[in-house]
């Protein structure tokens, strides 16, 4: 595994601390100081994974991750300070695949990139079937197994399954898996996504009062775990 | 009736002037003198002065002195030059007529300067009475009134009562500036030009404005509102006519009055303020002393394992407990820094509530897996209504509120007891129980238990005593009620409701 990762951020301490944990598991680092560099950086490495802080000195990272997206197409993780519903809905909109704020775990952090990284190769293949633990799902015959077992799932619910599969340990907001599914009509109808995936974590979680699979971001949306 | 009252104000108000009273004693004594014309020509003369001096007299019961004096000096002319013989003259012929001329002329002037005087006297006593009278009831009034508002009512009603003036008062801020924006619940409002001469009346502390020698053009007449230590302010009247003198003697003894409970008013509000900083004086410096506790307690923690750490080569054990001391600290801190931040939220009135509905078990999923580890050591039982409908909260508030609530509890359970969490749905409301096991709470503590800094006296070390404020911050902004009890006598319990629609699914 010798994947680059950039690291975009101001604070010293910061980049220290993510460049001893980011190499002691073997990625390689390149880190810039800030929006202006961080640009001309990602472009001349091509970085296999960006995390970006938002309170940048020269521009503000919302701004840098619009830029970015233009023609960057792999995960950017935002790791900031702000962490209020607002900016994390923004980030998601603006093109980020995850949003961890600080302080922060640096296991959590681990977890996340490996997520990422692993979403953005499956994608670039097209499979037709995930497999999650006990979960297989087959997204050509619309079809979901767990434990072997296949299970009864109404369109709607296996629309919303393979949404959150196909984008596994990404965080979606609300308003996003409402536009796929439902349709841009729908996006203020949370109660429907909320009754929908109670439905769902009753077939495909072993503990559905603790689930592992469908995981609840408060206030933003939800993230298919591991 | 009412037009007789209307004729008895026109009446009044003709007489008012002096120069209708001249007239009216001109046309009184002319008119008695023809209708006694018949008797010019008789011997009966005399009995004329007798009808003119009657007449004079009863002028002088309503008519100022110098009618009187004019109807007196009349009717003597008169008597004298068509009745006294010889006609059309003012000869006198018999030295009997110039006597009786000389006493009639006497008699009509003393008569009715008299008169007159006597009235006038009268006429001031009642007025002087009127006028205790109404200090009286002022003074009265005005100890019973209590703040500035109220006062000022007073005054204005008071004047009104008396003296029938458009009145306005202004204030000063407490600084002993005029408050432009002070001008009370009022029904006139000073112009910008009128304000500036409120000024000037304040800080020169003398009249201005109609009738006097400053600012003569404004319609108002500005008078300073003296007190013993500080000046409340400026009262302003619009007067028809100026005031006559023996009026602003008293107007002057009026205003003070006014003037003095002001002063009270303004004292007392100041002694408050006085109080209220004193209060947040010792409010900063708990605050000081155990935020700077709270914080230095986990930061040496963390300074002091991590020098460890650096410092000796301790065996790998020793290095991971370090570590996790460390970690342990830093949450706490984190636990700080976000309870910091949410309570100035709360005070600067910056919570914007997004409300989405939401599934409960969400919730207490997402915050018992948050404290996990706090809540191990305790028999921790959630029950959800079976029948729980989706509710309409801020999910992110809700997670604190909940967070905070169970953390609360891990804090005062003695270990291996019950922590209760109960969720049920009653008449469109959200109610949310957290019940724990442990010694109950003193009367002074569940009345304190959700003000900030508050903490309870058996305490176990740590907290700034933010955590319930914040809960109760937060249920506010959901329009919520939280409160506080205790059940059977071991247990505490809170118990929060809030109001939520079901949301209406149709069409899946």
């Amino acid at each position: 595994m010798n994947e680059t990762i950039q690291i975009i951020d101001d604070e010293l301490q910061i980049r220290r601390l993510l460049e001893i944990t980011l190499t002691a598991v073997g990625y390689n680092i390149i880190q810039s100081l800030n929006a202006k560099d961080g640009l001309i950086d990602a472009a001349a490495q091509h970085p296999s994974l960006i995390i970006l802080d938002l309170g940048l000195p020269d521009t503000d990272g919302q701004d840098l991750l619009v830029k970015l997206r233009e023609w960057y197409f792999h995960p950017i993780i935002i790791l900031s300070v702000r962490n209020s519903e607002e900016d994390i809905i923004k980030a998601l909109d603006n093109g980020a695949n995850d949003y961890l704020s600080k302080p922060f775990r640096t296991g959590e952090l681990l977890a996340r990139i490996r997520a990422a990284l692993r979403l953005s190769e499956t994608q670039s293949e097209s499979c037709t079937t995930i497999t999650i633990g006990s979960l297989f799902i087959d997204l050509a015959n619309h079809t979901a197994r767990k434990n072997d077992l296949l299970l009864k799932l109404t369109a709607t619910e296996f629309s919303l399954l393979s949404l959150l599969a196909k984008n596994q340990g990404r965080v979606l907001t609300h308003q996003y898996i409402l536009k796929e599914i439902w349709g841009y009509s729908y996006v203020e109808q949370t109660q429907y996504l909320r009754v929908f995936v109670a439905q769902l974590r009753k077939k495909i979680e072993d503990d559905p009062s603790k689930p592992k699979l469908l995981i609840t971001e408060s206030g933003i949306g939800y993230r298919f775990g591991e | 009736m009412r037009q007789e009252k209307n004729k008895n104000h026109r009446l009044y108000n003709f007489f008012r002037s002096v120069k209708n009273q001249f007239l009216f004693s001109v046309i009184t004594i002319s008119s008695t003198a023809l209708l006694c014309s018949p008797l010019a020509n008789t011997q009966n003369y005399h009995l004329v002065s007798y009808i003119l001096l009657f007449v004079v007299s009863l002028l002088s019961t309503f008519l100022a002195i110098g009618p009187v004096l004019l109807s007196s000096t009349l009717s003597a002319l008169i008597w004298n030059y068509f009745f006294i013989p010889p006609h059309y003259t003012f000869h006198i012929d018999k030295t009997e007529d110039i006597l009786i001329f000389a006493l009639f002329f006497t008699i009509a002037l003393v008569n009715g300067i008299l008169t007159t005087r006597i009235r006038r006297q009268e006429q001031l006593a009642r007025e002087r009475e009127k006028r205790t009278n109404v200090l009286f009831q002022l003074t009265k009034e005005l100890s019973k009134s209590s703040g500035t508002e109220e006062v000022i009512q007073v005054a204005l009603s008071k004047i009104k009562e008396y003296f029938s003036f458009q009145t306005l008062f202004v204030l000063q801020d407490g600084n002993n500036i005029l408050k432009s924006s002070g001008q009370l619940q009022q029904e006139k409002k000073l112009n910008k030009e009128e304000y500036k001469v409120a000024e000037w009346v304040f800080t020169h502390k003398s009249p201005a404005g109609a009738y006097t020698q400053h600012f003569g053009q404004c319609k108002y007449t500005f008078y300073p509102l003296i007190g013993n230590r500080i000046n409340p302010g400026v009262v302003a009247i619009e007067q028809m006519h100026e005031m006559p003198k023996e009026y602003r003697y008293f107007w002057g003894t009026f205003t003070a009055q006014i003037s003095n409970a002001l002063e009270r008013e303004f004292l007392g509000e100041l002694a408050q303020k006085v109080r209220f900083l004193d209060e947040s004086d010792r409010l900063y410096k708990t605050l000081f002393n155990s935020i700077s506790h709270e914080l230095r307690i986990p930061v040496a923690t963390i300074m002091g394992a991590a020098d460890t750490i650096l410092n000796s080569s301790e065996s790998e054990n020793i290095r991971l407990a370090l570590s996790k001391e460390i970690f342990t600290a830093s949450l706490r801190l984190n636990r700080i820094i976000e309870n910091l931040l949410n309570i100035s939220r709360i005070e600067s009135g910056h919570i914007s509530i997004r409300l989405d509905w939401c599934d409960i078990n969400d919730l207490i999923n997402k915050v018992t897996e948050d404290l996990q580890n706090e809540l191990q050591p305790f028999n921790f039982i959630t029950h959800v209504n079976e029948n729980m409908p989706l509710v309409k909260i801020d999910f992110g508030l809700m997670e604190q509120v909940l967070y905070n609530l169970l953390f609360n509890a891990t804090q005062y359970t003695p270990e291996g007891q019950n922590i209760k969490l109960d969720v049920n749905y009653l008449n469109n409301n959200l109610l949310i129980d957290i019940v724990n096991d442990g010694s109950v709470l003193t009367t002074t503590e569940l009345k304190n238990i959700f003000n900030k800094f508050y903490r309870a006296e058996k305490s176990k070390t740590g907290g700034l005593g933010l955590g319930l404020s914040i809960v109760k911050g937060f249920i506010d902004a959901h329009n919520g009620t939280i409160t506080a009890n205790n059940t059977n006598n071991k247990e505490v319990r809170f118990q929060i409701e809030i109001p939520s629609e079901k949301p209406d699914i149709i069409n899946l």
